[in-house]
């Protein structure tokens, strides 16, 4: 159902490195859970809207007002790397 | 001799510490003193929150020695799940990438709790990323089931349910996707409710489906579900899905429910959920239920929600989609530990190979296979529209019915190790609990009367009240009475 190479696809999309052993183990699970899934092609859904969520609000609005805050740099706090309160990266490319 | 303080539901706890009969602080004390004994079996806490929680109970005692108006939760020692912030502690969602992460914020229940005065003891294992339905996914320990320890507490907020069930928390907080507090409340034997989407602030709540997520409590009645329901519930500006409607006050109803409103309540049987694989002990223990229920005078008829038997296809696809869009965060920049690498993509896969366990990776790369180009169609759309056709046979049901009744779980908990090999026999341990998600409904499984026999153990099983949006006061008013005759 799901090929090695459809399965690496996915592992560079979803940014994610395979361990050696772990693809075949992933190719039976992922092909069964898509196999179980084929269920829903009987389902008549040709004049169903998609529910795109859980909420029953049409539009969630605010005030569009600016605010303060005293908490920058709060969340640094916690990256793995950082300089003077600055996230560090390495290089894009 | 009264019995010990940890064995105390909600209700009783606050009306003894408003007559002065313990403390606060003897209350938490005792909690931890317990908990230091009966823990090291059961496995629920990932951290305690000692100190804080002393503070906490002592300010509590203050306002009671000053004869302050008190919250119902006033001094209450809560147990917390790990994917719920709690400003300056840990907070790991039981996730490796996660270990040494530091909540810089409340969560917005997590503010209105200690506005409330509650005690916070600590926080509580959980499958990480709430991926899971046996607590089997902690990336730091396995959960005990109190009834038995070779069985699971069911998942994804195990820890919390096992400490109320072991009494070592007078309740707590988990998260529900797909039943995650429906189905380990009923593997240990506590109430527990998922409330309407959109009714308790998601804001601070570590988000793996956000169109299914909802924070609820645990407890030892529905009555005390109740209570913590009724102080976390509200609209919040901070979560965009959060509806104002949660703002309006139907404590009455839920606190203090009559007889009379309640025997009003037409009870449906939907027979979509009696199905072959419902084992016979659960099947038994659920039909008592009803007859209970039928005792009390209410009007119980069968009837039919036809795309039942999808909502686990349809689940399958629309929560790990959300799951991998939720989960980019987690790219080694932000959060977790960097391991050396030359490029920036080559860090983000070592991080997030080293950092996610086996299920989130499973359910990140399903995620992406059914958003993906040339598949979307298929799996993804098609899923949204079914989940529109399973929120309809509600709709179509609740104009004859006001509450459904039904299992909460197809067998009673298994035992460890039993399902891990295999994901979509533990996927199918949620049948039960996932409709209500998709449709957005409040539900509830509350233990029914006795235990049954599983594999050399005594076990617990629990029946399933299913309201309409925004009926929180139907399903656990009856709750509260189905509590009352069984006593």
């Amino acid at each position: 159902m799901l090929s090695k190479k459809e399965l690496e696809h996915l592992a560079e999309l979803a940014r994610i490195e395979l361990k050696e052993g772990e693809e075949e183990k992933l190719e039976k699970d992922l092909g069964a859970i898509l196999d179980y899934f084929k269920e829903l092609q009987a389902v008549d859904t040709e004049k169903v809207a998609p529910m795109t969520g859980g909420t029953q609000l049409m539009n969630a609005l605010r005030e569009d007002v600016t605010g303060s805050t005293d908490d920058t740099g709060k969340g640094a706090a916690g990256f793995p790397d950082k300089q003077d309160g600055y996230l560090k990266v390495p290089p894009v490319f | 001799m009264s019995s010990p303080l940890h064995f105390l539901t909600l209700k009783r706890f606050h009306e003894g510490l408003l007559n002065k009969e313990f403390s606060a602080l003897e209350m938490a004390q005792e909690h931890f003193t317990y908990i230091e004994s009966r823990d090291p079996e059961i496995g629920a806490y990932l951290a305690l929150h000692r100190d804080e929680a002393m503070r906490q109970a002592e300010a509590a005692d203050l306002a009671v020695a000053q004869d302050k108006e008190m919250s119902a939760l006033a001094g209450a020692p809560l147990a917390i799940k790990d994917n719920i912030l709690i400003e300056g502690t840990r907070t790991t969602s039981a996730a490796q990438i996660l270990k040494d992460y530091i909540a810089n914020y409340d969560a917005s229940v997590i503010t209105k709790l200690k506005k409330a005065g509650a005690v916070f003891l600590g926080k509580t294992n959980m499958d990480e990323f709430a991926m899971g339905s046996s607590t089997e996914n902690s990336s730091f320990q396995k959960t005990k089931n109190p009834h038995s320890t070779a069985h699971v507490p069911g998942g994804s907020s195990g820890g919390s349910a096992a400490a109320v069930a072991a009494h070592m928390a007078v309740a707590s907080l988990g998260s529900d996707t797909g039943g995650s507090i429906r189905q380990p409340a009923a593997f240990c034997g506590v109430v527990g409710l998922k409330p309407t989407y959109g009714s308790v602030s998601r804001s601070g709540l570590m988000a793996m489906a956000s169109s299914l997520d909802q924070i609820g409590p645990f407890a030892k009645t529905v009555e005390d579900a109740a209570i913590l329901y009724n102080e976390i519930k509200g609209y919040d500006p901070l979560d965009a899905t959060s509806d104002p409607r949660a703002d309006a006050d139907v404590s009455k109803a839920l606190l203090n429910p009559t007889l009379g409103q309640i025997k009003k309540l037409r009870v449906g049987i939907p027979e979509e959920y009696f199905i072959d694989g419902l084992d016979p002990r659960v099947r038994t223990k659920v039909e008592e239920a009803i007859g209970v229920l039928k005792s009390l005078g209410v009007e119980v008829k069968p009837v039919s929600l036809p795309h039942t038997k999808y909502a686990l296809s349809c689940y399958y696809i629309v929560m790990p989609a959300e799951v991998s869009s939720n989960l980019e965060r987690f790219d080694g920049i932000r959060y977790g530990t960097r391991h050396p690498a030359d490029t920036l993509l080559e860090l983000y896969k070592k991080d997030r190979e080293s950092g996610f366990g086996p299920e989130t990776k499973r359910r990140i790369l399903l995620g992406t296979f059914v958003l993906s180009s040339g598949y979307y169609d298929a799996y993804y759309a098609k899923a949204q529209k079914v989940r529109r056709l399973i929120a309809q046979d509600f709709d179509e049901a609740f104009k004859q019915v006001d509450v459904l009744v039904t299992p909460v779980t197809p067998t009673p908990a298994f035992r460890i190790g039993e399902k891990m090999s295999d994901p979509l026999s533990m996927y199918l341990s949620d049948i039960f609990t996932i409709p209500v998600n998709l449709a957005g409904l409040p539900a509830v499984s509350i233990p029914a009367k006795g235990f049954v026999d599983a594999d050399g153990a005594s076990l617990p099983v629990g029946f399933q009240l299913i309201g309409r949006r925004w009926g929180e006061a139907d399903i656990l008013g009856l709750g509260q009475y189905y509590e009352k005759a069984v006593q």
